[in-house]
């Protein structure tokens, strides 16, 4: 009885809502597209680049995120009305509360170990409160971007 | 020897029929002997055998710790390990020596157990190959067992392509080639979206992600807090139950674990089905199953129906957004728990020295692979002002309704869920390649990510060799916090599917013959 | 650039009422040393000539209390203010990977009690965040706070103060508390511009705060002077933060804007890290100063934040915001919702450790500086001035108190000595009551020798400062030395009087013409013949006799 059902479902379009999970990455919709290249815009790769201090390397690394982009917008089509956000499968349980002792602590030797450099007992870093620099100084590819930024695809 | 499980050598130990000493450097004349598997990234030759020593000593003095006790085990270099690299497989935190142990790591060494080493990962563990690392990819043993081999030969007129080697999946390849190539008798490895069960079915061993809050994360490198556990591989159930049992139990350092006193348990011998409610998620028929696979999931519902249990279909409508959504809160979590690798406490540190921000940058750029850096930029997207709502709480809001799919099914009389792990065996490394990172992820992930959005626990049991002798797992989801029902079917299954062992004669040759040379040796 | 001079606040409001924000309009006299208020006023067009329209500034505070625990926020090493660097640091502070945040019960305790201390409603489900930036003190390269749902929220705080033309009224005002949230604090950068590098330690890395969020209620640096203070003698009375600004345990950004009374706010810029109680007014009312001068001048405010310069007395520009900040808030995954308790909703089958009750920390809430206060004007019928001075001095209301309980004189009249001679000589020496060389009692005695008419006042005086040389002799053995003692003989008395009387014939004169003023004369010399030993009382009344002894000149 069963071999019948799976054979079944072999044939059947298998989900209800839209399409399959494989599916899901695959092309999108011409509108999907032009709306997710409209948000990538030189201005936001700029952003992301000094808020994650991590840079798009090449034209692959910008493909990269448009194509996550437009995958994920693929949430927008599932009805979510009334649902509240899941921040943890732990959501009912309550939070472990630790006593107040000093139980930790003197570890100056082996956590500066691990510190590539260090000055006497300090970590270091270079001079502080100096931003990343602006576009046309920085040594990134979105620099090359910038003259065709017109026509950008 | 070395193929015995875990409890078998464990009862062998006790009864003085191998030394611990003599166990473990058996073990680490294999994984020399296995190193083209690149299973191993770092092999930790000099302290092993001391712990092998002590254990030793503590077994002359009667004065045995555990099961466990004399035990080689494997971890995968994602878990912090005190005095001993842990690298991520990462460019970031190669040479980077943890001050302290992860507790599960502690948990087993207080055990007794011998860590051989640190497994292969693909990169912070952002994969479903093991391919994506800095010490290169992980091979199956399975490429060059004798039922592959054999099946190659009389497919002769195919490319010799199909021949090369074959992925492990991931991302706790490591691990799983380690277990399978009998290197250790147990290995961790870590689950977020299948990053144990995964390489588990395409190794052929056992695979068993925990509930979420049963075994604790301190020490363990995050690649999604919210969804990661500590995965558990071994050969047989019973080897998961045991280590398992060690494993369990509620960490103060670890706010995520429950409160709930933990129980370990022995599996019984024999299960009855009769009152056993299997379910069958139609949803996991999904388009790329390979036929193979079908066929054995098929079966085995069948071999369920006729011991007595009832099998019904079941729906978990929101099966297919589980990639997607999977997909916005991993990089979200990714893009924030890699804001910590700047190079000044730890890790790789670039040269760049004008100001604070160009060194993180730099460092930055220097110590992560793509993968990495790309999940990092679309996780800030997804949590950037603008799209926080429409993205990230969205992307949560999909997760509960994944989450209460399960919770009806189970609370509908259904006890255990019988389900495809992945979408076929293991494919050659030439062919995974040539589709991207994410790309393979996503359709890779698709029968095991559910489980970790909803914390449930699940196994993967090997059931079956494809037409090319690889294995072909099915995997068993349970209701929260019951493992032990859940280890209990998975048990009952594996004894009667009699998955046959891995035949990797021509490896183990060198270590087989020692063990004729010794055997006449007497143990002191 | 000379600081500018400011107008007192002049409320329309007195005695605010809870709950109303009060809104006072301040007319900014330009200052006219400083050249460049006026400087621009010839190009300016009709429209912006107006310099007389009145400015309304709107300041609100958010102040980072220290809580005062014995180990971090979220790990379990130790809290102190001076160690050797990093040596207070666990993995987790230096935010090694794979460590997890474990929360503290006293810091929860701490907050809680803070929040009902100021009125605010206790959210029994509280969750945290993480707020996301990098700077080399954060090694996570993200803050533990709690941004969507915090501890405490919608609460209020009273202050006082001084008005009127002697500074002797007090007027009461209140701002409303937003919300109270825990977070942890960052370690520290130390900046070595001679080579070029920033020293990073983590000791304070990861302590619990207490983020007091204030709204806008404010309208210049006295008020949130005044606040502060309240705010600090509070956390310091419930014993949740020791508030001492000096070792960094109380922090102050202050968001301040200016506008036209009814007109939009305008835009507002944070100045942070106010260290100190004594720049905390100076460095708002400079801000409040150069945003007016600005928009006069036809300028605009940046929404941009500012450092106070302590040594030049200005702001500075701090970072730069080109390319806005983002923190990309999430929620913390590692911690589950913090949940508390009150009396109704106890959990029967949990350790009680694992039990915040906030009725239980209702009850152990000891008193308040404004009941402290209330209790002492009611109980010694001191005036509410006076109370203010004696809560907001550490150490000074017991000292006040031991005094009135070992001395006869009246509270009225031991405060007299206590706000002007003894806290005058603390604060010309710069020392703390607990410092002082004279103790409590050493002063009743003194007090008492004065109240039994052993000495006069101007003796006790001296007699006061002998002491404050601390050499701890009593007062009655300085008196005996010294000679002090009010004359008590009457023909002594009497003889002296005499004398005076005898060398200050033209007076005595003009006493009897009838000008009493000059009698004043008369006893002041006496009392300099007797080295302050004669009581003015007495001298006055045997002047007047031996005046009146003389015969009168009848007049026709």
């Amino acid at each position: 009885m069963w071999v019948r059902r799976v054979s079944a479902l072999a044939r059947a379009a298998f989900c209800s809502q839209s399409g399959s999970p494989a599916g899901l990455s695959s092309a999108s919709s011409p509108r999907e597209e032009g709306g997710c290249r409209e948000k990538v815009t030189l201005e936001l790769l700029d952003h992301l680049e000094h808020l994650a201090l991590v840079d798009f390397r090449d034209q692959e690394g910008v493909e990269r995120l448009q194509k996550a982009i437009e995958f994920a917008d693929q949430l927008h089509s599932i009805n979510t009305d009334g649902i509240q956000p899941m921040d943890s499968v732990l959501e009912d349980r309550c939070l472990y509360l630790r006593e107040d002792k000093v139980t930790e602590g003197n570890f100056a030797e082996e956590l500066l170990k691990n510190a590539n450099q260090t000055v006497e007992e300090y970590f270091v870093a270079p001079p502080g409160n100096i931003p990343l620099p602006q576009l046309e100084d920085r040594d990134t590819f979105l620099q090359k971007k910038k003259p065709e930024a017109e026509d950008l695809p | 020897m070395l193929r015995a499980s875990l409890r078998e050598i464990s009862a062998a130990l006790k009864e003085g029929q191998v030394s611990p000493v003599e166990l473990c450097q058996k073990c680490l004349a294999l994984v020399k002997a296995t190193k083209f598997l690149n299973a191993y990234i770092t092999v930790a030759e000099d302290t092993a055998l001391k712990q092998a020593k002590a254990s030793e000593k503590r077994y002359r003095q009667g004065q045995r710790l555990g099961d466990l006790d004399g035990i080689p085990i494997a971890m995968k270099d994602n878990f912090s390990t005190m005095g001993i690299e842990t690298t991520c497989a990462s460019n970031m935190l190669k040479g980077y020596i943890p001050p302290y142990n992860a507790t599960v790591v502690q948990k087993l060494l207080d055990q007794g157990a011998i860590l051989v080493g640190k497994t292969n990962l693909d990169e912070f563990a952002m994969g479903s190959g093991s391919t994506d690392g800095a010490f290169g990819p992980v091979r199956n043993p399975w490429s060059y067992s004798q039922q592959y081999r054999e099946k190659c030969v009389r497919n002769s007129s195919m490319q010799n392509e199909d021949c090369s080697w074959l992925i492990t999946g991931g991302s706790s390849g490591g691990s799983a080639a380690a277990v399978s190539s009998f290197t250790c008798f147990a290995a961790l490895g870590s689950d977020t979206g299948g990053s144990t069960r995964n390489p588990a079915s395409l190794c052929g061993v056992v695979g068993l992600k925990p509930t979420y809050g049963v075994v604790s994360r301190h020490g363990l490198i995050p690649l999604v807090n919210s969804m990661d556990v500590p995965g558990i591989l071994t050969r047989c159930v019973d080897d998961a139950a045991t280590i398992l049992g060690a494993l369990g139990g509620h960490d103060p350092k670890d706010s995520t674990t429950v409160q709930d006193p933990f129980h370990p348990f022995h599996l019984p011998s024999m299960t009855d089905m009769n009152n056993l409610c299997i379910g069958i998620p139609k949803e996991y028929n999904a388009p790329g199953l390979s036929s193979e696979t079908l066929a054995t999931w098929s079966k085995a519902a069948i071999l369920f129906e006729k011991a007595g249990a009832k099998v019904v279909e079941v729906s978990l409508p929101h099966t297919c957004y589980s990639i997607v959504c999977y997909h916005v809160l991993c990089a979200a979590e990714v893009a924030s728990n890699m804001a910590r690798f700047d190079g000044l406490e730890y890790g790789h540190r670039s040269s760049a020295d004008k100001s604070t921000e160009a060194l993180y940058a730099a460092t930055r750029r220097e110590g992560f692979n793509d993968v990495v850096r790309g999940r990092i930029l679309s996780g800030n997207y997804f949590l950037l002002k603008q799209n926080y709502e429409s993205y990230f709480i969205k992307a949560q809001k999909v997760r509960r309704l994944i989450a209460s799919d399960f919770a009806k099914v189970f609370s509908s009389g259904v006890d255990v869920l019988l389900t495809p792990t992945t979408l076929g065996p293991a494919v050659p490394y030439t062919e995974f390649i040539k589709e991207d990172n994410r790309t393979r992820s996503t359709q890779d992930d698709l029968f095991t990510q559910a489980a970790n959005m909803a914390g449930l626990p699940a196994i993967n049991v090997p059931s079956a060799l494809s037409e090319r002798g690889l294995p072909i797992g099915l995997q068993f989801i349970g209701r929260a916090f019951c493992e032990l029902q859940l280890l209990n079917v998975a048990k009952w299954f594996e004894e009667h599917v009699q998955f046959p062992a891995i035949q990797l004669q021509g490896i183990m040759d060198p270590v087989d013959a020692v063990t004729q040379e010794e055997k006449s040796a007497s143990f002191p | 650039m000379a600081a500018p001079t400011v107008s007192r606040c002049r409320s329309w409001f007195q005695t605010g009422s809870f709950g109303v924000r009060n809104v006072a309009q301040v007319r900014w006299r330009k200052s006219l040393v400083g050249a460049s208020t006026l400087r621009g006023s010839a190009s300016k067009t009709t429209a912006e000539k107006n310099c007389d329209a009145p400015w309304t500034a709107v300041v609100g505070l958010e102040i980072h209390a220290q809580i005062c625990s014995n180990s971090k926020l979220f790990s379990g090493s130790q809290v102190k203010f001076a160690a050797p660097p990093n040596s207070l640091v666990s993995f987790f502070d230096a935010s090694l990977p794979g460590t997890l945040p474990v929360l503290n019960r006293r810091c929860v305790e701490a907050a809680v009690t803070t929040g009902l201390a100021l009125n605010c409603t206790i959210n029994k489900k509280s969750l945290f965040d993480r707020k996301h930036y990098f700077y080399a003190d954060l090694p996570a390269g993200y803050q533990i706070t709690q941004q969507r749902l915090p501890v405490a929220v919608n609460g209020s705080l009273s202050y006082s103060l001084c008005v009127g033309k002697n500074q002797n009224e007090m007027v009461s005002r209140t701002a409303r508390i937003r919300q109270i949230q825990l977070e942890q604090d960052s370690g520290k950068s130390l900046h070595d511009d001679a080579r070029g590098q920033t020293l990073v330690d983590l000791n304070r890395a990861g302590v619990g705060l207490m983020e007091v969020v204030m709204e806008p209620d404010m309208c210049c640096g006295e008020e949130a002077a005044a606040a502060v203070r309240e705010l600090q003698l509070i956390l310091q009375a419930i014993g949740s933060s020791q508030a001492n600004m000096a070792e960094g345990q109380l922090r102050v950004d202050a968001n301040i804007s200016v506008h036209h009374p009814g007109q939009p706010y305008g835009v507002r810029t944070e100045v942070k890290n106010i260290n100190s109680a004594r720049f905390l007014a100076k460095a708002i009312d400079y801000e409040i100063q150069r945003q007016v001068n600005e928009l006069e001048n036809g300028g605009t405010i940046l929404n941009e934040t500012r450092a106070f310069d302590f040594r030049l007395g200005c702001t500075i520009a701090m970072r730069d915001k080109e390319g806005k900040q983002d923190y990309r808030f999430m929620p913390e995954p590692n911690l589950p919702p913090l949940i508390l308790y009150d009396a109704k909703s106890l959990p029967t089958r949990t350790c009680h450790h694992q039990v915040v009750n906030i009725d239980q920390l209702r009850e152990k809430i000891p008193d308040l500086p404004s009941v402290k206060r209330a209790k002492l004007v009611e109980r010694y019928g001191i005036q509410p001035l006076h109370s203010f001075t004696l809560v907001n001095e550490d150490g000074l209301m017991e000292f006040f108190e031991t005094v009135v309980t070992a001395t006869q004189m009246n509270p009225r009249k031991v405060i007299g000595w206590i706000l002007k001679d003894m806290l005058g000589y603390l604060k010309q020496h710069n020392l703390v009551v607990e410092e002082s060389p004279v103790s409590p009692l050493l002063l009743a005695e003194l007090l008492n020798l004065l109240e039994s008419g052993m000495i006069s006042s101007s003796a006790a005086k001296q007699v006061l400062e002998i002491m404050w040389n601390g050499e701890g002799k009593s007062p009655a053995l300085i008196v005996k030395e010294k000679k002090l003692e009010l004359i008590q003989d009457q023909n002594e008395l009497e003889h002296i009087c005499r004398a005076v009387m005898d060398s200050h014939q033209k007076e005595v004169a003009e006493i009897k013409k009838g000008n009493q003023k000059v009698l004043n004369k008369l006893i002041g010399q006496v009392q300099r013949t007797t080295g302050g030993r004669s009581d003015p009382v007495s001298v006055k009344q045997i002047l007047e006799k031996q005046l009146s002894l003389q015969p009168r000149k009848k007049t026709p």
